[in-house]
């Protein structure tokens, strides 16, 4: 069960995090844990995490937000970010913050799609 | 009646009851100048047609000014209102109505397109048969004279101060206009076919461009969920550290949002330039030629161009 303020749902192999509130560092923190914890119990292949209700992100959470996804990448979780908005993507370019390696979206269909592509079709199992 | 764009000149120009003020204060325009103004009325009232006269013998005379007075019934009107401009100099008071009344003639010379040359040209005239007409008038009286000619002289002097100030705020309108729309044919982002879309950058690429290139092209992918974005940068007369940055950072930005970015119209001269400046160019997908950037967009979206038999067409 997820501690912090973000629910982390399970969609067949798929975890699905989305992200409604303003993310403060201990939110964020909390976030990564619950997620590991998430994938560590349900062995999920893939995690989805929706940023389109975000109208800013800071360079520490965009951070973290890499991280966990490196980390579920070792926990065999591919990860795709989907949904920023343009004024956030701006900030973190002009920031040089590029988030390297790691995948993003449009939108949560386009996730989807590339996780089960990556797949071999399987959305559930 | 004219309709045309009017801009409010006392609004941009802040001419309030305390900037009315500090004006008249800096010419040094005292109550002791609109007294002795008033005591000129009759002296004014008596020679204004003469001295109206005067003035546009000298512009009608230049070929350069004559041409803002093309008929007779213009030349008797702008004659009045010359007549009511200098005797209003002569009213004692000087406050906003004043203020919006010589506003209301320096914009008017600013409409008719007078150059301020003319403008000032003319005045020289002005001062000088207002100077000769105060000599006669005052005679024996060099002294008094002398006063009277100061007290016009600053008010001539605030007069011209507010026509300039008129002319350089309607450059300045019609420069923030331009620029304007300089800006929104700058960006202009066409969709190719479903989720591919082309933003051919022309001309040289500032900062602040280059920033709003960026918010386009970011905000357009968000709107059409476009999977590929096409800069084709064939028009872009050099290519610099600098541009080249700015064009990486908004291909990295695009690919934070989930979707990708095609380079196209890279010559032979921009690539020698990226690779000598040691600008490394990763992760984005570049092409010579436009069409080539298209086909590679496609692509990415599912799709292929292919050959057919060519279409007889009857019109």
């Amino acid at each position: 069960m997820a501690s912090g303020p973000i629910p982390i749902l399970k969609l067949g192999s798929i975890l699905l995090a989305t992200i409604q509130v303003d993310l403060h560092d201990t939110v964020v923190d909390a976030f990564q844990h619950d997620v590991l914890e998430e994938i560590e119990k349900t062995g999920s292949s893939g995690l989805i995490v929706d940023i389109s209700a975000l109208e800013s992100v800071d360079s520490y959470v965009a951070r973290m937000l890499a991280n966990t996804a490196k980390m579920a990448k070792l926990m065999g979780s591919e990860t795709v970010i989907v949904g920023m908005r343009p004024a956030v993507a701006a900030t973190l370019v002009r920031m040089g913050y590029l988030m390297s390696g790691i995948t993003t979206a449009l939108s949560l269909q386009e996730g989807l799609e590339f996780l089960s592509n990556n797949q071999n079709g399987a959305v559930s199992d | 009646m004219e309709h045309g764009f009017r801009p409010d000149y006392m609004k941009i120009l802040k001419l309030d009851e305390e900037e009315c003020r500090r004006r008249l204060d800096f010419f040094e325009i005292t109550e002791e100048d609109a007294q002795r103004l008033v005591s000129l009325r009759s002296f004014a009232e008596q020679w204004t047609q003469e001295i109206t006269e005067g003035l546009y013998e000298l512009i009608m005379r230049h070929p350069d000014s004559r041409i803002f007075f093309p008929d007779d019934a213009t030349l008797a009107r702008v004659k009045r209102m010359q007549n009511a401009y200098f005797l209003k100099l002569f009213s004692g008071s000087y406050g906003m109505d004043y203020v919006r009344d010589r506003l209301l003639v320096g914009a008017a010379h600013e409409r008719i397109g007078m150059p301020p040359k003319l403008y000032l040209g003319a005045y020289r005239r002005y001062l000088a048969l207002i100077h000769e007409k105060l000599r006669d008038h005052f005679k024996s009286d060099k002294a008094e004279s002398v006063k009277a000619l100061a007290s016009i002289r600053k008010l001539i002097f605030f007069d011209m101060a507010i026509a300039i100030d008129t002319y350089i705020a309607a450059y300045l309108e019609t420069m923030t206009r331009h620029q304007a729309a300089i800006r929104e044919l700058s960006t202009p982002v066409i969709k190719v076919y479903d989720r591919v879309l082309l933003l051919p950058i022309v001309g040289t690429v500032d900062t602040q461009r280059a920033h709003q290139i960026m918010e386009t092209v970011l905000v357009q992918v968000v709107d059409q969920q476009a999977k590929v974005m096409i800069l084709d940068i064939a028009g872009v007369p050099v290519v610099d550290t600098k541009v080249a940055d700015h064009i990486l950072q908004t291909t990295a930005a695009v690919q934070l949002l989930g979707a990708q970015t095609i380079l196209t119209g890279i010559s032979a001269s921009v690539a020698r330039t990226v690779v000598q400046l040691g600008v490394e160019i990763k992760r984005v997908h570049t092409r010579s030629k436009l069409s080539e950037g298209i086909e590679l967009a496609l692509s990415i979206v599912g799709k292929k161009i292919t050959a057919v038999a060519p279409r007889k067409d009857e019109v």
